[in-house]
């Protein structure tokens, strides 16, 4: 596990704030308003890299192109490559759960954000972006007090702040 | 309508009847009304009865569909740079794939190899997410796995390039029987000829029933005074196929004349004939009927209908009229009689010379000693296919036209795998083990329950019976991780240190017998902590826990992994008095290897018609089971059953020392032998003993893990991970003292605890220990006490 600070980052993500702030995004899906935005808000460019496996990385990025594109079974099917690849691979779990979060399949959205914060770091960006999924699908499978708990489990995602940090 | 239609009919004969009677019309005109009420009946019932017909054999003959069946795909090896893979096992790939080796891969569709350097080039493809143009690619292997891989021109790094797969199979997903499809095209003109003359002469000209064929049979059959001939056309006879039965009535064979005359009437007669040539049955292994000539071909001869002699042509178009009494493996003398008499109307149809008939006639039957089992390599797993296909989608689905169906199976892995089943029991048969015993095989991905390999039979190939899928057994030890994991979920009551009883025990079963279960060793051990109890299968120990968390959970808790058999209430069950097949106890243990994720176990992932619509995927699909900190605590458990317990011989078969989670099982009298073993990333299941359950002098140890072994030998796999989820810890305890401990002590362990779990009080040193020494601790305490 390697802790890095990117400056490039926080700038990419301050700029991304200017940008959200002239311009309303054109898609304003939950999982962007209530999950990855503010984790990475919150995280402020710190990010626990994995060390990724170039076809991993390579499917990810074609996953991304394909929700982009609003192609989210095609997205979903990247991943899953991805995942016979690198079953346990956080970053593609999380990636998995926000798909179904987004297909509006809460269960399997839990599930896989449960699967990737068991196998992550449990800490930073995407163990803030786990919890606030959970959150977000245990509220649409009816169960409040469930998803405030999660609320509360991804604020603290940042309190154990990596000792390099 | 029609018994309205009789009715009126009916009346109107009676005033006819009354009418006659006054005034007598003509004969003729008496003749005429007849007619007219056998035409007004005709319609009347006919018509509905020949639509119905019509539908019965259309739907038979496209739901054949025999000019197009599914085609089944292996999965697609996806190569990149890290990829574990050696050389043998891209080459089977590449060899199941139809690869073909040449100086420089040219073409798509072959490769070239020097040393460690492959140059492939691959076909163009149509992958169920997307389709990839042809490519060439170089790939370098060192060390066990990909080095490198990069375009031709060997500039930058190509990233993930997918393998066109292997097409393992064409089948019928509804059809149970195996088939080798032949086009017409393919069939050797002398069966296309010599068919008709012995069957059928008019063929080309009728339309689906020869009347001069039944009046010359009719002739033949009144002569001898019994049915020596028939006269049946092809179409008839094709029709008879699809509807099996032996019954010979009237009403029988007029339906089927009526259906080969529709049949006739919507399709031409290439297609008929290409259908029958296809459809006819030829002969019979064990519950799969042998259809069709290219099939048969294998079956008798072991070799493609391309390939066969004129002789073993004219025996097989022989035996369509009586492929049981013409058997030549069973009835060899008929059989040859029934070939030379099948020759001899090839020579008088003007088939062959006199010369070479008299050539074939001195050739022996040449069927083979033993039957090919399955046209496909892979018929085990293809049971698999089928029974998932027609579970998870509509039969209407099924049946439509040239599907393409993606599968999981790894051709390397199954290679391995069958390698492994038969060589393992050789080899157990030399150290003085019966030559009857049968064995099984099923190896899974861990993460994705995909089902890589799977073996049913010692013989490749042959399957009529599918061990792994179908072989109920008792699975003795193999059940006590659940006895367990059950123990462990009670964080107030039990930890891997827990001492527990493993003395005599006597229970009333429900029969009112007694039952007093025994150690394998024959003895007691008395206290010992839970974790030795599991590692060292001991089963009085075992019965205690098991009775504590009760039998009923344990039913529950084996539903809860995926598995839906039968499974008795009563402490028997604690032991592995339950039947289960290898591919249910897979199903199991997968749950437990993937840390509670668990997923069904599948052998399809895609299935899509020919225009590349998607009829439905199978997506991955995770079911996380609850209390997975206790199931990460007997995994810890279960990778000492491999350091120190019933399977520590596992390391030295195998060569190596890497992490393993396993379990051995045996069952009563040493019928059954079993081991569940499983790695971060695979999951697989043996079973050993002999088909009639008799004693087979097998152990898990001595038999089962032997074969496990004999795969896992040739696999590329990822040690065990011991990472915890949240709420497990490793601590340092002093297991006699039942204390928390400090690392630096003489006796320190380290094992994982459920948060709560851990022992309540400290323990103060009494002597320090060296610190190189704490590694291997839990084995020396292990050892200190043996």
């Amino acid at each position: 596990m390697k802790i890095k600070i990117s400056y490039l980052g926080i700038v990419l993500v301050l700029l991304l704030l200017v940008g959200c702030g002239s311009q309303p995004p054109v898609r304003d899906h939950e999982v962007n308003t209530r999950v990855r935005a503010p984790a990475s808000e919150e995280s402020a460019g710190v990010q626990v890299y994995s060390l990724q496996n170039p076809a991993v990385k390579q499917l990810t990025a074609q996953a991304e192109g394909a929700e982009r594109a609003g192609d989210l079974d095609q997205a979903g099917s990247y991943l899953e490559r991805a995942l016979r690849i690198q079953p346990r691979d956080p970053q593609v779990l999380q990636y998995m759960a926000e798909i179904k979060l987004q297909k509006e399949d809460y269960q399997q959205a839990l599930n896989f954000a449960v699967r990737s914060y068991d196998s992550g770091p449990r800490v930073g960006e995407i163990c803030s972006r786990n919890w606030r999924t959970i959150s977000v699908a245990r509220e649409h499978l009816k169960d409040a007090n469930g998803a405030s708990d999660a609320e509360q489990r991804a604020s603290q995602c940042m309190n154990t702040r990596p000792a390099a940090f | 309508m029609a018994s309205k239609v009789k009715k009126t009919r009916a009346k109107r004969r009676k005033t006819t009847q009354k009418k006659t009677a006054k005034q007598k019309p003509g004969i003729l005109r008496r003749l005429f009304r007849l007619a007219m009420l056998l035409v007004g009946l005709g319609i009347g019932l006919g018509v509905p009865w020949v639509i119905w017909l019509d539908m019965q054999v259309r739907d038979e003959f496209e739901g054949r569909i025999w000019d197009v069946p599914s085609r089944v795909y292996a999965r697609p090896l996806s190569l990149y740079t890290g990829k574990a893979l050696s050389k043998e096992s891209l080459l089977a790939e590449l060899r199941a794939a139809g690869y073909r080796k040449t100086s420089q891969a040219s073409a798509p569709g072959s490769y070239s190899v020097s040393g460690n350097r492959f140059d492939i080039h691959r076909r163009a493809f149509a992958f169920d997410d997307g389709s990839a143009p042809e490519t060439r690619f170089l790939l370098n292997l060192s060390g066990g796995s990909i080095s490198s891989i990069s375009d031709v021109s060997g500039s930058g790094d190509s990233g993930l390039v997918r393998l066109d797969p292997a097409e393992i199979a064409s089948i019928y997903p509804l059809h149970d029987e195996d088939r080798t499809l032949v086009a017409l095209t393919d069939v050797p003109g002398l069966l296309v000829t010599g068919l008709q003359a012995v069957e059928d002469r008019q063929f080309k000209h009728h339309h689906g029933v020869a009347l001069r064929s039944i009046a010359r049979a009719f002739v033949a059959n009144l002569k001898a005074g019994r049915a020596v001939q028939g006269g049946s056309t092809l179409t008839q006879q094709l029709v008879k196929n699809y509807f099996l039965s032996s019954e010979r009535t009237l009403v029988r064979k007029a339906n089927e004349a009526i259906m080969a005359l529709l049949l006739e009437l919507h399709y031409d007669k290439a297609h008929i004939l290409e259908a029958y040539i296809n459809e006819i049955f030829l002969g019979q292994q064990g519950k799969h009927a042998i259809h069709g000539f290219g099939r048969a071909s294998e079956f008798y001869f072991d070799r493609p209908l391309q390939d066969l002699e004129p002789q073993q042509i004219a025996l097989l178009v022989g035996m369509v009229r009586g492929a049981s009494l013409y058997n030549p493996r069973r009835n060899p003398q008929r059989a040859r009689q029934r070939r030379d008499q099948v020759l001899d109307i090839f020579a008088t149809t003007g088939l062959m010379s006199a010369g070479e008939i008299k050539t074939a006639k001195a050739q022996p039957l040449g069927v083979t000693e033993k039957p090919r089992s399955g046209g496909s390599r892979y018929p085990a797993f293809l049971d698999l296919v089928r029974r998932q296909l027609r579970r998870d989608y509509r039969a209407s689905d099924l049946r439509s036209e040239g599907l393409r169906i993606f599968t999981t199976l790894a051709p390397s892995e199954q290679e391995y795998a069958q390698l492994a089943v038969s060589n393992g029991l050789k080899e157990l048969q030399q150290r003085g083990l019966p030559d009857d015993l049968q064995s099984a095989l099923v190896l899974a991905d861990v993460a994705s329950g995909e089902v890589r390999a799977l073996v049913g039979d010692r013989v490749a190939g042959r399957n009529y019976f599918n061990r792994a899928l179908d072989a109920r057994r008792q699975i003795g030890s193999v059940i006590k991780p659940l006895v367990y994991l059950l123990a462990l979920e009670h964080v107030d009551d039990y930890n891997l240190i827990t001492p527990v009883k493993d003395e005599p025990i006597s229970l009333r079963q429900p029969d009112g017998s007694l039952w007093s279960p025994a150690n394998y060793d024959h003895k007691s051990h008395g206290e010992v902590p839970l974790m030795e109890a599991l590692i060292r299968s001991y089963n009085q120990a075992t019965v205690q826990v098991g009775l504590n968390v009760g039998v009923a959970n344990l039913i529950r808790k084996i539903r809860q992994l995926g598995v839906n058999a039968e499974i008795p209430a009563v402490p028997a069950t604690l032991l592995g008095a339950v039947e289960l097949t290898p591919i249910e106890v897979t199903q199991m243990f997968q749950s437990l290897a993937a840390g509670g994720y668990s997923v069904p176990l599948r052998s399809v992932t895609a299935v899509l018609t020919p225009h590349g619509e998607l009829l439905s995927r199978y997506p991955l699909r995770l079911m996380p089971l609850e209390h997975r900190d206790a199931i990460a605590v007997l995994n810890f458990a279960l990778t000492q059953v491999v350091e120190q317990g019933t399977a520590r011989s596992l390391h030295g078969l195998l060569g190596n020392d890497t992490l393993i989670a396993g379990k051995t099982g045996t069952t009563n009298e040493r019928r059954d032998s079993w081991f569940v073993g499983y790695t971060r990333d695979r999951v697989a299941v043996s079973w050993v003993g002999r088909d009639d359950n008799r004693p087979a002098g097998v152990t898990g140890g001595n038999a089962a893990m032997r074969v496990w072994a004999g795969l896992f030998r040739n696999l590329p796999f990822e040690p065990f991970d011991l990472r915890m989820p949240d709420g497990v810890n490793f601590v340092w305890v002093d297991i006699p003292q039942q204390a928390l401990t400090d690392p630096s002590c003489s006796g320190a362990v380290q094992i994982p605890f459920i948060e709560g779990s851990e022992p309540g009080r400290s323990t103060k040193c009494l002597q320090k220990q060296d610190r190189k020494n704490r590694k291997s601790l839990w084995r020396k305490w292990f050892e200190d006490k043996n």
